[in-house]
């Protein structure tokens, strides 16, 4: 499996694409720390800091383009065939393409929290205590964290339904915009979603409000409220809906025909 | 000799077409085996059920004793394969790719062999979407051998090949034969394929019609001819045809030889009426016209099978 896996990542460090958007990210990182530092009510330096500088927009834009095509390139490029007629089974390759975009997501969250910890050095020592009381009895480090943790569980919960859709349809576009729409729909609809959670209780067990996790970390007292759900409940819920896509994404990828 | 590859009443439908009906073989290990068939026949199909790539209705397929199903794919560790197009990385050089692919010790000696004897080393380097067809179509055969493979399936490999590289191709194969490999090999360059195969599994319609060696299927089509030269080509088929030798349509001196013996009786006709033979040479039985004649012979029982059923 680890060979598998290593096969995937050589794949990813080979494509211009990883590189050129990781230097992305940290420009727009920079560009959201310099804009926070020049105009500080506009821009809060603690809020900016714990959305690490705007690049969770653009990690999640990023990973459904990769996990959609870490699954589709290999039909455009026929290298699905050859992929497969290995001694490794359906589910190994598979799972293996899901732990290389686990990795990979990880080297993203990495990367721009470590990035963000450099600008707060670089640019906010003075103005900006990590340690600063954020409420909820949080510091401005912590409920950092804490919501990074959230959206990337919310990050996984477009990813296993990516993951899915690229098997379904072997074609990326489609794949793709699912993802973008689940992640901008959440945010179209979350007022009308809470209407629903009002009136049926049961209604906020949908995949749409998990994808409210982080904002639930960012402001528990308001959206606990608003939903109806601890964060505890989320979590589960979250977990739940990445098995449910995965499992059924493996169903699809070893029952079909190459 | 034990068999390398086993398959065994293999039954495969897409849909409501039944495309592999009752398919059954055995592939003797270090043997060079040609898979023949029109188009559609089924010969991509039976390489890709092998492969694990499609779900079959029933049958098995055993390589080296071990079952292969889509989902159990351990025995593919003895395989290597190139079915249809290679399957190419374009961001990746060709170097990229077989270091990808290639498992074990010693991979890097391996890799810098396969290379050399395909000549790829001028661009094995470079990113492979500057690739022309047949730079792709080598790279997929040195995919196919990285791993030192005890059975090598090789689905029309000679595609977009120059005639150097054919060569290169066909003394690769022999030289891996040498040491053990076995080879199934499906290809429309019969020609090659002559040069090439031992045995041959022709296949029809999804079944295998017939299962053969080279040898015995041009012998089996009478198909092995003497060509002669003389100084008098008129009078020497005259002399010929007197004697009730059996002659082809060919406007040369080409006569059908139908045992050991047709030569020395041909040379014995011609000294005897006086003709000075300039050349003679013996010429095989050719792959192609033994082909079309054994599928010719299948459909024409098939009809008569069919006929008799209604």
């Amino acid at each position: 499996m680890w060979t598998l896996v290593k096969q995937e990542l050589f794949k990813l460090t080979r494509k211009t694409s990883t590189w050129v958007s990781s230097f992305i990210l940290i420009g727009i990182q920079f560009l959201f720390a310099i804009l926070s530092r020049i105009y500080p009510t506009t821009f809060i330096p603690a809020n900016m800091f714990e959305s690490l500088y705007f690049a969770r927009p653009f990690i999640t834009f990023y990973m459904i383009a990769a996990t959609a095509t870490i699954i589709t390139m290999e039909f455009q490029y026929g290298t699905m065939k050859q992929v497969l007629y290995r001694r490794y089974s359906r589910g190994q390759i598979l799972v293996s393409k899901w732990l290389a975009i686990l990795v990979y997501s990880l080297y993203w969250y990495v990367i721009s929290t470590g990035v963000t910890l450099l600008l707060r050095a670089l640019l906010f020592r003075h103005s900006l205590s990590i340690h600063q009381n954020a409420g909820y009895g949080d510091t401005v480090f912590t409920r950092g964290l804490a919501i990074s943790a959230a959206s990337f569980v919310a990050l996984w919960i477009i990813l296993s339904l990516v993951f899915l859709l690229a098997n379904v349809f072997s074609n990326s576009v489609a794949a793709v915009s699912v993802g973008i729409i689940g992640y901008f729909g959440t945010f179209i609809v979350t007022q009308l979603l809470t209407m629903l959670i009002q009136k049926w209780d049961w209604a906020k067990w949908n995949p749409l409000t998990m994808m409210l996790y982080p904002s639930m970390m960012a402001r528990p007292g308001y959206y606990q409220t608003l939903l109806n759900m601890q964060s505890w409940q989320m979590l589960l819920g979250s977990v739940v809906y990445i098995a449910i896509f995965l499992s059924l994404g493996y169903n699809v990828f070893c029952r079909r025909n190459m | 000799m034990s068999s390398i590859l086993s398959v065994q009443n293999l039954n495969k439908s897409f849909g409501n077409k039944h495309v592999l009906h009752d398919v059954s073989f055995d592939i003797e290990k270090g043997h060079i085996v040609g898979l023949v068939g029109p188009n559609g026949a089924g010969k991509s199909t039976i390489m890709k059920t092998m492969l694990g790539l499609f779900n079959f209705q029933s049958g098995t397929i055993k390589v080296d004793g071990q079952t292969v199903t889509p989902m159990k794919h351990e025995a593919l560790s003895k395989v290597g394969a190139l079915v249809e197009h290679p399957g190419i990385y374009p961001f990746l050089t060709g170097w990229d790719h077989l270091q990808l692919f290639a498992d074990g010790d010693h991979q890097l000696i391996h890799i810098q062999k396969i290379i050399s004897q395909l000549n790829m080393d001028s661009y094995i380097k470079r990113k492979t979407k500057g690739y022309s067809l047949g730079m792709k179509q080598k790279l997929g055969i040195a995919l196919a051998l990285v791993n030192f493979p005890e059975l090598v399936i090789l689905d029309e490999p000679m595609n977009g090949l120059d005639p150097e590289s054919i060569k290169d191709l066909r003394d690769l194969i022999i030289s891996e034969t040498q040491q053990g490999a076995t080879f199934l090999i499906s290809s429309h360059i019969l020609s090659e394929l002559q040069r090439l195969a031992q045995d041959l599994l022709i296949i029809d319609q999804g079944r295998i019609v017939e299962t053969t060696t080279m040898h015995d299927l041009l012998a089996s089509q009478g198909k092995q001819t003497i060509m002669l030269m003389t100084n008098d080509d008129k009078r020497a088929r005259d002399v010929l045809k007197k004697a009730r030798f059996k002659m082809t349509a060919d406007p040369r001196i080409e006569v059908v030889a139908t045992d050991d013996s047709t030569m020395p009786r041909v040379l014995k006709t011609l000294v005897q009426a006086n003709i000075d033979i300039l050349d003679v040479s013996r010429l095989e039985g050719n792959l192609e016209s033994s082909l079309l004649e054994v599928l010719k012979q299948n459909r024409i029982q098939q009809k008569l099978a069919m006929e008799r059923a209604e």
